[in-house]
């Protein structure tokens, strides 16, 4: 049953209604199709026999879309405009398509309406697409703004695109205020002035001078505050090509390293001090052992030439006084020049034990040796601050940790614990590692000066280390643990700090 | 334990880790008339304490040895309520641990190396004190406050310094004088605290509780 379409050109209008790749409709007056072409049954499933002569709200249109589609086919009628809207199409199979319609009137010569024509596009793949697409970017949003590092994208003319959430932190502009701007604000001089000659430069050359690797630099945030950040930077091209900036604040880490650099500057300095001072304590006394012999044996001998009465024995006695009075010159020489040595200044205040013991563990790692040591570190919060100088301490963990990364260089397991507690009157700071252990024959002389069983070592790490424990009035032990290994606990008293003996 | 004819002037017992000191020391002692009963260690010590007749004697004692160290002899005998004087040898000079000593109970101190003389003199106070005089709480006597009271403002300064270990040189520094002026302080302080030695100046500074704690 062909609908006679007298104001059609009907051959024509028929070859292009079948052609079409988009679903065409007709619809009589009272909303049956008089018209389904070849696209709409590919669409639908139905055949045209099928749906000719039932309304299109009985089969095509979902369930809660029926009523809306009624009252826009009544509009429809009043109007000589196409009308335009979207719904879904049910097809034949169950599956639903979005289509979106453009509806226009055919009216006979009375102006009645006498057909609907009724042209859609299937926009159900676009709009997923679109949707996905959108979701996509939402999410790659996401992940940039919860970056700790500001990322920022820029086009080929260096103008900032995207401006991410910790870019606005780090560098004091808002996106919006970003956005469109040239990247250069955010570059000190002199880079602030090249950096559209860097870009022109790369896409000219195609020469990489930046992109795909770090690079340390100097940034600009909106106050005009300088500050050493780390820049990646990579590129990627869809059509037009974009550089993305990942910037990383690195003030604060370079404060910290600062810190530790001048730790391990002043650790060193008082090292060798106290190295000196070690040794020359060490000599003093040895040296003052055999001046105690000596005149004590010239001590002895003048006491028994008293006992005999020979007249000759007078001028010995006197002589004998005299070798006594020369070997307490020789032992005063001694004792000025261990006190010279000896002396350096205390600088006794309050410092927060943990950061303290964080900061030697950081020097005491310093190097190659400490290679493949797992370090795990327990500190109580809570500690609060002790009376302590704090390089001589940091010179005692030093000591500690290093002699425990030592002991672990022949070890498969190398586990290295630090950690800090109170314990009755006392803080107690613990080393332990997993070693071999101490020997019995070395724990009998730990901590006496040029014990050792390095070949390079001195053997004045814990004689050092007990002297300064001691002037702090505090302890210092060593235990084999069962497990293997040893642990070091030093302990310093939380209260009393012995004005006298800081002069030790 | 019965003790040899030459044990005239009493029995001392020598600890040192230093073989050569001990030989000298003793032939010093013996010398001069003390029964001598040496040790290379405090661990060796206590293992023949029990044999040891402990009447009339002394216990001289290195400060500074391997293992148990004097300090820690000299509290563990307080501690297991052994009543013997103890006199430690210090290095020249380290006032700070003789005084740690002496506030551990020590009655004496001798800076190494001694004369004849010196170590004699510590000797005969330490074994003619009545027993149970380095007891660790001692109270001031009487005698020694009203004498510490005699000193000038200036002086107690200096002997403050003194006690704490400090040289003359350093304690002109802190109180803004020239160190004669220091010496001519201490001889002063000597004579009217009544101190023979210097060792004795400081053993009453502690019996004073001057020392800081
Ligand atoms: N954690 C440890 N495990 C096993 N042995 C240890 C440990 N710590 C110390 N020792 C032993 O104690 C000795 C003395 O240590 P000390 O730190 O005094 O001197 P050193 O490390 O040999 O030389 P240095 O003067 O360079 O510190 C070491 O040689 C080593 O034999
Ligand atoms: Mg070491």
């Amino acid at each position: 049953m062909k609908p006679d379409l007298e104001d059609i050109d009907g051959a024509l209008s028929e070859l292009v209604i079948e052609t079409v790749d988009t679903p065409v409709v007709i619809l009589g007056a009272d909303g049956s199709i008089v018209r389904f072409n070849s696209a709409s049954e590919r669409l639908t499933g139905y055949f045209a026999d099928e749906a000719i002569g039932r309304k299109v709200w009985d089969f095509l249109i979902i369930e809660k879309e029926r009523d809306t589609v009624k009252s826009i086919f009544e509009k429809t009628q009043g109007e000589n405009t196409p009308t335009h809207f979207t719904n879904f199409w049910k097809t034949k199979d169950g599956q639903q398509r979005r289509i979106e319609w453009s509806n226009n009137t055919i009216r006979n010569k009375l102006g009645d309406v006498s057909y609907i024509l009724a042209t859609g596009i299937d926009v159900t793949d676009q709009v997923a697409t679109e949707f996905a697409l959108a979701e996509t970017q939402a999410y790659l949003r996401s992940i940039i703004d919860a970056c700790p590092v500001a990322v920022i994208t820029i086009n080929e003319q260096g103008l900032i695109q995207s401006f991410s959430t910790e870019a606005e932190h780090c560098f004091g502009y808002r996106e919006a205020e970003a956005i469109g701007r040239n990247v250069n604000i955010l570059i000190p001089e002199p880079g602030h002035s090249q950096h559209d000659r860097y870009i022109k430069h790369y896409l000219e050359t195609g020469e990489k001078k930046i992109i795909g690797r770090a690079r340390p630099i100097f940034a600009k945030r909106e106050n005009g505050e300088k500050f050493p950040a780390m820049l990646h930077v990579s590129e990627f091209k869809d059509g037009t090509r974009i550089f993305v900036g990942f910037v990383e604040d690195l003030t604060h880490q370079r404060m910290t390293e600062r810190r530790l650099e001048e730790t391990q500057f002043q650790l060193q300095h008082a090292g060798r001090i106290g190295a000196m001072g070690e040794i020359a304590t060490s000599i003093a006394h040895e040296l003052n052992q055999p001046l105690t012999a000596a005149a004590s044996l010239a001590g002895a001998v003048s006491l028994n030439l008293k006992k005999t009465d020979y007249p000759e024995t007078k001028d010995a006695i006197e002589l004998l006084e005299d070798v006594v009075g020369e070997i307490r010159r020789a032992s005063e020489i001694i004792r000025q020049m261990r006190d010279f040595i000896r002396k350096r200044k205390t600088e006794k205040s309050l410092h927060r034990v943990n950061k303290v013991v964080e900061e030697a563990t950081a020097v005491a790692l310093i190097g190659a040796e400490s290679a493949g040591i797992k370090l795990e570190t327990d500190l109580v919060e809570g500690l609060g601050e002790l009376q302590m100088d704090r390089i001589q301490i940091q010179q005692v963990l030093v000591n500690v940790i290093r002699n425990a990364v030592d002991a672990m260089q022949e070890t498969t397991e190398k586990r290295l614990k630090i950690s800090t507690s109170r314990i009755g009157g006392f803080v107690e700071i613990r080393v332990e590692d997993t070693g071999p252990g101490i020997t019995d024959e070395m724990m009998k002389r730990l901590f006496e000066p040029f014990a050792t069983s390095k070949e390079s070592g001195m053997g004045i790490g814990l004689s050092i280390s007990k002297t300064i424990i001691d002037a702090h009035q505090g302890k210092i032990n060593a235990i084999n643990k069962e497990s293997g290994g040893c642990v070091f606990t030093i302990n310093l008293p939380e209260g009393a700090y012995d004005e006298a003996a800081k002069r030790r | 334990m019965t003790r040899p004819q030459n044990a005239g002037r009493g029995a001392v017992f020598l600890v040192d880790d230093d073989v050569a000191v001990q030989r000298g020391v003793a032939a010093l002692l013996t010398a001069a008339e003390y029964h001598v009963e040496t040790s290379k260690s405090a661990e060796e010590f206590l293992s023949k304490l029990e044999s040891l007749d402990r009447s009339n004697a002394v216990l001289l004692v290195d400060i500074c040895m391997p293992g148990i160290q004097g300090l820690e002899l000299q509290e563990k005998l307080v501690e297991d309520g052994i009543d013997l004087p103890v006199i430690v040898m210090t290095a020249h000079g380290d006032i700070p641990m003789a005084v740690r000593a002496m506030r551990n109970g020590a009655i004496d101190f001798l800076e190494k190396p001694f004369t004849v003389e010196e170590v004699t003199s510590a000797l005969d106070r330490a074994l003619s004190r009545p027993r149970s005089a380095n007891a660790p709480a001692r109270a001031a006597q009487p005698q020694l406050t009203a004498k510490f009271g005699t000193l000038t403002p200036r002086e107690k300064e200096v002997l403050q310094g003194i006690v704490d270990g400090d040289t003359n040189k350093k304690i002109a520094r802190s109180l803004d004088v020239s160190p004669r002026t220091v010496e001519a302080h201490r001889q002063k302080i000597m004579i009217k605290m009544d101190a023979k030695s210097f060792a004795e100046l400081v053993r009453m500074a502690v019996t004073l509780d001057m020392t800081s704690r």
